[in-house]
């Protein structure tokens, strides 16, 4: 494609006659012929044919960007849907109020507001402490280290806590795994604490009880029985070192007692099994993604230092750059970074796989026989070649939700590419301490429930009646078992019907340990007092033993104690402070020794792949919700999912093809059966998604919880335990729509027409703008790159207008301080970590499914994510989005009441308390980064919530705009620590919320008149481009251009196409 | 038919269109001065505390030092209310039996708070921080009054924007040797009573407390070491001489101030004080 791309570069403007098309939408768009009657739509809009779209990109010209399937239809009914800033769908009132009724409102408000600005102020009481802590000074946070312990590896954490009360989670620094970095999950675990929802009590039988009562009969009842006989223990995966010991000396104590563990998330994965290897993409040239979802979210183990050491061979690529194929079911940001991707359906990757392997030289590979396109057929011998090329420069990761010969298949490739001990390492720990059959273990668990041989079951920390294998009927076993108790921490599914219910405590309340995915190891601190009384395992195992008051404190510090070297008090204390326990990574096997197939040949057994008419349900942990562990954390449920947009719901995600093929619109309701199992489910288009096949994200469904309660469908009750990572089923249409919220639309307007002032405006402002002369998007190759290090400014409006063209005055800005942003576009994988730390940081309300729908999500940041392309193979290119402290505003301009201004350093600040609503800065907006408090989103009501407020910045209340302030309560806490000390702010002291939360390192913050400066630097670069800058907006947040490094080999012919006559 | 109106009633209507106009301009001044009168803002009000905590007793008769309590107030925007300990220090020893401090012992013994209500109160959306303007030479006085001189404490100033902004838009004014923070009585320099201050700037990164040194004593060339001395009046010029025969090092020259605008334009420079427009831009005090 580069030559083609060079001709579009070249043809920045887009829209000449002279463009170049996608070679491969002639063949596609005949196979889809057949399908024309079908229609795709949007809530709401008129549909449009899936036909229409294919004519859209066939006569697309040069680069196209699209961001939805109807921006791509450009149908009248949407273009009116975006035209609008606040669409009419926006209606303020839900019941109709009649003028009367209006106008008594409106008096009423008035006299209210009057009256408020002359009301003072009620007595404030201040609660003095009566022994002050040592060394706490109010208003200066305090950070602790401490561990988020998650079922894929623990991620190392730096936890803000102000007045000890944890009120912002981020990566630790230090810590060699992450460095900083973290993920939309430990961010959001900061909400899960503060939850009010959490279980309160301890219960038997709904009556409240305590916990000693607890402890004591379960205690008896163990000591009773003699041997343990009878006692089961279901847990989440074990993760804490100190809880397998806790749980062997159980075992040892009551041989006969039982542990199964069951995380729906990683059962059947090679996970479970403890396979540990671990990748160092920063040495590798070529990556290679077999379905491993590694750049999207912490689902996968390593995400952290994957992605950091794949952005860092991406940052500059006149040193060198990396390349990825990703070879993918469900479409994931992984595949949409990828110079290279190909879409299969989950169950062809295996057979793929073992063709790889077989290509780069695996001896007693088997691949099953398959009927490869041609298309699969080129890229594999490519691929092989590319890796042959690269031996022992390259790393191939198995996806996690692939059978786990995928796992051995890609140890194999690597080490007969000679990449084991260079970029591949295989650790001599397993992943988890206690690696178990998990589906195997619950299979006998069930038979020895309906056996009646369960006296006690004891339940940790999951939610079985909720996530169980749908063929195993755990709900009807649950009921033999004489006594269930569960430790959770909520009053959730399972612990509705157990007979005890013990609330959990948060990571954030307890101690416990666990290892990074890199095996190192991190003490879990508490932050703060158990808000509830929790308890954790540690005190359920502990109650069992000879001392059953030693708390997980004493126990986990004896669990180190011969670890730690030296003194050992010094040492734990280090250790705390640290944030690790230093000399805990295991050793990594030899090379020779490492894996299994070594130089023998390879034994795995590899599943054929099913028919491809067959229709295949893809399985996958939600992106946002998980295995539905985080479903009652709002933030988590509003954030727009990677790839599709979705808020608020999981659905069945097919390809546009599939779609047409089955005569359904986005949003119709099917029915999905696997087995005995059926549920409905909303329907909607992943661009690049495989044919034939439904990706369904598990972690929906829930009926208990106010935020998460009733959202989505359950996609466990139509997962087995014969097919856990996807499965053959059938879907059919049922009547209805759902009514979907999906956040991509809600940005758009409709100036192209009038901006380009030609055709009947039948371009939407993305495609009209990132493909044409304004570039909001820009890219090359990597050859191109280095032909033309000035690509990024080449093209007809790509430039700012002189200073001289504002109606304004202009400033100089020759402060001191000039704050700017500078965002990596090569980095940005889309993960979505930026977007979660911006709510903890910001006190961003939530605002709930039905105000998504209507446009009213209040995130500062967005990662508008522009498709390219095929409609079945397209790239995406991710752009965080938030305000971009123009220079020269155009949202000041017009505000009455100057509620937002400009400060001399060149910040575009909101004052919130001078706001009156009329939103005009919004709709002068030209990045649609401005967000309105329609209604009092804000909870000032609920107390828990009001302790994990960040206190430097103000809650907003109802009839107020805000948008991102460069986080502009930390630039002022730098200014003061500055001013006090007499000197200029250091560079990089000033960390915004995104860029401390970004695992890749993609966003810059800094002072652009200081020349030394990293952001400075960055906008030196060539690469460096501001967006719609040529509308003389000098916005200072500016985007590094994306360079790919494709394989020339893979990239299409372009197909000239003759001029339109005329 | 009769006149409805009688020719009297253009007189009445001029009168009522003038009355008009002056019932809405009282109702303006009337709603101005409300705003700013002590009911909304409450200056000078003494609000009632669980114990009538004499500021003038504790400050000025038994001269304990403001950090004593307010240990924060040059660390972190908060200067800090003192917890119940910082009371029993002494009360545990005197006026033990003492009935007013029966609140202080009750929160000592349950490990309750003592409930203060707030005199200094800003609004939610106003985010001041004491540790600035304490290190760049705001004396507590400067905005909390002479609280050596008040046995109830109440609020000297309105705390309304407008007030904030007055300093804000001219620091000058209200600067003062940062070793005059907590010096109640400080006044501004006069004709009668000068100041003498040395810059030693030079070294970057020094806080602002050691990049100036000021005394109200006529300084000896030496700098700071001889400023401290007690200087006899009439042998001063005899020792001076002496001094900078023996001492060959530059001496950071004082300079002697007699108005406060002079002191103020002094310390803006050598405080590094940002300029008005930085000052007075609104995220300094809104976000």
């Amino acid at each position: 494609m580069s030559s083609e791309m060079n001709a579009a570069m070249r043809n920045t403007t887009g829209r000449s006659p002279e463009g170049v098309v996608l070679s491969k939408d002639g063949e596609l768009a005949s196979a889809a012929a057949d399908g024309a009657s079908s229609r795709v739509g949007m809530n709401g809009g008129e549909p449009m044919t899936l036909e229409q779209v294919r004519r859209e990109l066939n006569g697309a010209k040069g680069k196209r960007y699209w961001r939805s399937l109807d921006e791509l239809a450009d149908t009248p009914e949407f273009q009116a849907a975006v035209e609008q800033e606040f669409p009419s769908a926006a209606q303020e009132w839900i019941d109709p109020v009649s003028r009367r009724g209006f106008l008594r409102l409106m008096g009423a408000s008035m006299a209210l507001a009057g009256l408020a600005g002359c009301t003072k102020q009620p007595d404030e009481p201040i609660y003095p402490y009566v022994k002050a802590p040592e060394d706490l000074i109010l208003g200066k946070p305090m950070y602790f280290a401490t561990a988020h312990p998650f079922t894929t590896g623990a991620v190392p954490l730096l936890v803000k806590s102000d007045e000890f009360r944890p009120i912002k989670i981020d990566g630790n620094p230090e810590h060699a795994y992450n460095r900083g970095g973290s993920d939309p999950f430990s961010q959001g675990s900061l909400l899960d604490l503060y939850d009010p929802d959490r279980s309160q009590h301890v219960t038997y039988k709904g009556e409240n009880r305590e916990w000693e009562e607890f402890a004591e009969s379960f205690r008896d009842k163990v000591v009773s029985t003699k041997d343990g006989t009878g006692i089961y223990f279901l847990s989440a995966t074990i993760i804490s070192p100190t809880l397998a010991r806790q749980w062997q000396a159980v075992q040892k104590a009551w041989p006969k007692a039982r542990l199964v563990q069951y995380d729906p998330a990683i059962a059947g994965t090679f996970l479970e099994k403890g396979l540990s290897v671990q990748y160092d993409l920063s040495k590798s040239d070529v990556i290679v993604s077999l379905d491993a979802d590694f750049l999207s979210s912490a689902s996968y183990p390593g995400f952290h230092k994957l992605v950091r050491d794949y952005a860092a061979r991406r940052k500059e690529p006149e040193k060198g750059m990396n390349r990825l194929y990703t070879i993918e079911s469900a479409t994931t940001t992984t595949g949409m970074k990828a110079e290279h991707r190909l879409g299969l359906r989950a169950s062809e990757v295996p057979a793929f796989a073992a063709a790889l392997a077989e290509a780069v030289g695996v001896t007693g590979v088997n691949p099953p026989t398959y009927a490869w396109t041609a298309d699969q057929q080129r890229f594999l011998a490519a691929l092989a070649k590319d890796l042959k090329a690269n031996a022992g420069k390259c790393a191939v990761l198995p996806g996690l939700y692939q059978p786990p010969v995928v796992a051995e298949l890609a140890l194999a490739i690597n080490n007969a590419l000679g990449n084991v001990g260079k970029t591949v390492f295989v650790s001599s720990e397993p992943a988890i301490p206690l690696p178990s059959d998990q589906l195997g273990d619950f299979k006998w668990l069930v038979a020895d429930l309906n056996a009646g041989k369960v006296d006690w079951l004891v339940i940790l920390n999951t939610n079985p009646i909720y996530n169980a294998p749908a063929d195993l009927n755990f709900a009807g076993a649950f009921n033999k078992a004489n006594i269930v108790a569960h430790l959770g921490s909520h009053y959730d599914e399972t612990g509705q019907l157990s007979h005890w219910h013990i609330p959990a405590a948060h990571y954030l309340e307890s101690w416990s340990d666990a290892r990074a995915y890199d095996g190192t190891v991190s003490i879990v601190q508490p932050m703060i007092d158990p808000l509830y009384g929790g308890r954790s395992a540690h005190h359920v195992f502990q109650a069992l033993l000879d001392d059953p008051l030693v708390g997980p404190y004493d126990a986990v510090r004896e669990t180190w104690k011969s670890t730690i070297k030296g003194d050992f008090e010094f040492g734990w204390r280090k250790a705390l402070h640290d944030g690790w326990i230093a000399d805990t990574v295991p050793g990594v096997q030899a090379a020779a020794s490492s894996a299994k197939t070594g130089a023998a040949a390879f034994r795995g057994e590899i599943p054929a792949p099913t028919p491809k008419d067959s229709v295949e349900i893809i399985f996958r942990p939600d992106p946002n919700v998980y295995d539905g562990r985080w479903a009652n954390v709002g933030w988590l449920q509003e954030l727009p999912k990677p790839i599709t947009n979705l808020s608020w719901d999981n659905a069945a995600i097919v390809s546009g093809d599939t779609l047409t093929k089955w005569n359904l619109e986005e949003d119709d309701i099917v029915e999905i059966s696997v087995g005995n199992g059926r549920v409905k489910a909303p329907v909607i288009v992943a661009p690049g998604h495989p044919d034939n096949a439904v990706t369904v994200y598990l972690g929906y469904g829930r009926q208990v919880g106010r935020v998460g309660g009733g959202a989505g469908f359950n996609a466990y009750l139509i997962r087995s335990t014969w097919a856990p990572l996807y499965a053959t089923g059938a879907v059919r249409k049922m009547d209805g729509k759902w009514g979907v919220a999906i956040t991509k639309s809600h940005y758009q307007d409709h100036r192209a027409k009038f901006l380009e002032g030609k055709g009947a405006g039948d371009n939407s402002l993305e495609a009209d703008e990132a493909l044409g002369p304004r570039g909001i998007i820009r890219y090359t190759t990597l050859d191109e790159f280095k032909a033309n290090p000035n690509f990024a400014h080449e093209g007809d409006a790509h430039e700012t207008p002189s200073r001289d063209t504002s109606l304004f005055p202009n400033w100089s800005y020759n402060e001191a301080n000039a704050w700017a942003m500078s965002i990596d576009m090569n980095s940005c994988t889309g993960c979505n970590a930026c977007i979660v730390s911006c709510y903890a940081e910001n006190n961003i309300a939530v605002v709930g499914k039905q105000q998504v729908r209507v446009g009213r999500n209040m995130q500062w940041l967005r990662i508008d994510t522009y498709f390219e392309g095929d409609l079945a193979a397209p790239r995406a290119h991710f752009q965080p989005m938030a305000c971009q402290h123009c220079e020269n505003a155009p949202c000041e301009q017009v505000c009455p009441v100057g509620a937002t201004v400009h400060s001399p350093e060149g910040l575009n600040v909101m004052v919130y308390n001078r706001c009156v609503g009329t939103r005009y800065c919004s709709n002068n907006c030209p990045y649609k980064v401005r967000r309105f408090n329609f209604l009092l989103f804000s909870d000032y009501e609920t107390e828990s919530l009001k302790l994990m407020r960040n206190p430097d910045v103000t809650v907003r209340s109802r009839g107020v705009m805000e948008k991102c302030s460069y986080c502009i309560q930390r630039i002022s806490a730098a200014k003061i620590a500055a001013d006090k000390e007499n000197r200029n702010i250091r560079d990089g002291e000033i960390v915004t919320a995104c860029q401390q939360a970004c695992p890749a390192g993609a966003i810059t913050f800094g002072n652009k008149n200081d020349k030394n400066s990293r952001v400075s630097k960055l906008r030196e670069q060539p690469r460096s481009y501001q967006v719609i800058a040529d509308i003389n907006t000098r916005p200072r947040t500016t985007y590094v251009a994306e360079v790919l490094n494709p394989n020339q080999e893979l990239e299409e012919t372009p197909v000239e196409i003759a001029p339109a006559k005329g | 038919m009769a006149q409805i109106f009688d020719r009297s009633s253009n007189a009445l209507a001029r009168m009522g269109l003038v009355l008009t106009g002056l019932i809405v301009i009282a109702l303006g001044v009337t709603l101005d001065q409300l705003q700013r009168s002590p009911w909304v803002t409450r200056q000078g009000q003494r609000a009632e505390q669980p114990v009538p905590f004499s500021h003038r007793h504790h400050v000025q008769g038994l001269g304990l030092q403001c950090q004593y309590c307010h240990t924060t107030v040059e660390k972190s925007s908060y200067a800090g209310i003192p917890p119940t300990r910082t009371c029993m220090n002494c009360h545990a020893q005197i006026w033990t039996n003492a009935a007013l401090l029966e609140p202080v012992r009750q929160s000592w013994a349950t490990g309750e708070s003592i409930p203060w209500v707030k005199v200094h109160d800003l609004p939610d959306f106003v985010y001041f921080s004491h540790e600035i303007h304490v290190n760049k030479g705001i004396g507590c006085a400067s905005c909390h009054g002479r609280v050596d001189k008040m046995p109830l404490m109440y609020a000297q100033n309105t705390l309304q924007m407008e007030w904030c902004l007055d300093c804000h838009r001219d620091p000058a004014k209200n600067l003062r040797p940062t070793s005059e923070i907590y010096n109640m009585a400080w006044e501004s320099p006069t004709e009668d009573h000068p100041v003498w201050c040395a810059a030693s700037d030079g070294k970057a990164g020094m806080p602002t407390a050691q990049s100036v040194n000021c005394t109200t004593r006529r300084p000896g060339p030496a700098g700071s070491a001889m400023a401290s001395l007690e200087l006899p009046a009439s042998g001063a010029n005899d020792l001076l001489s002496n001094v900078g025969a023996v001492v060959p090092v530059a001496a950071p020259a004082f300079q002697k101030f007699t108005s406060q605008q002079d002191l103020g334009k002094f310390l803006v420079v050598h405080y590094k004080i940002r300029a008005p427009k930085d000052l007075a831009s609104c995220e300094v005090c809104h976000r």
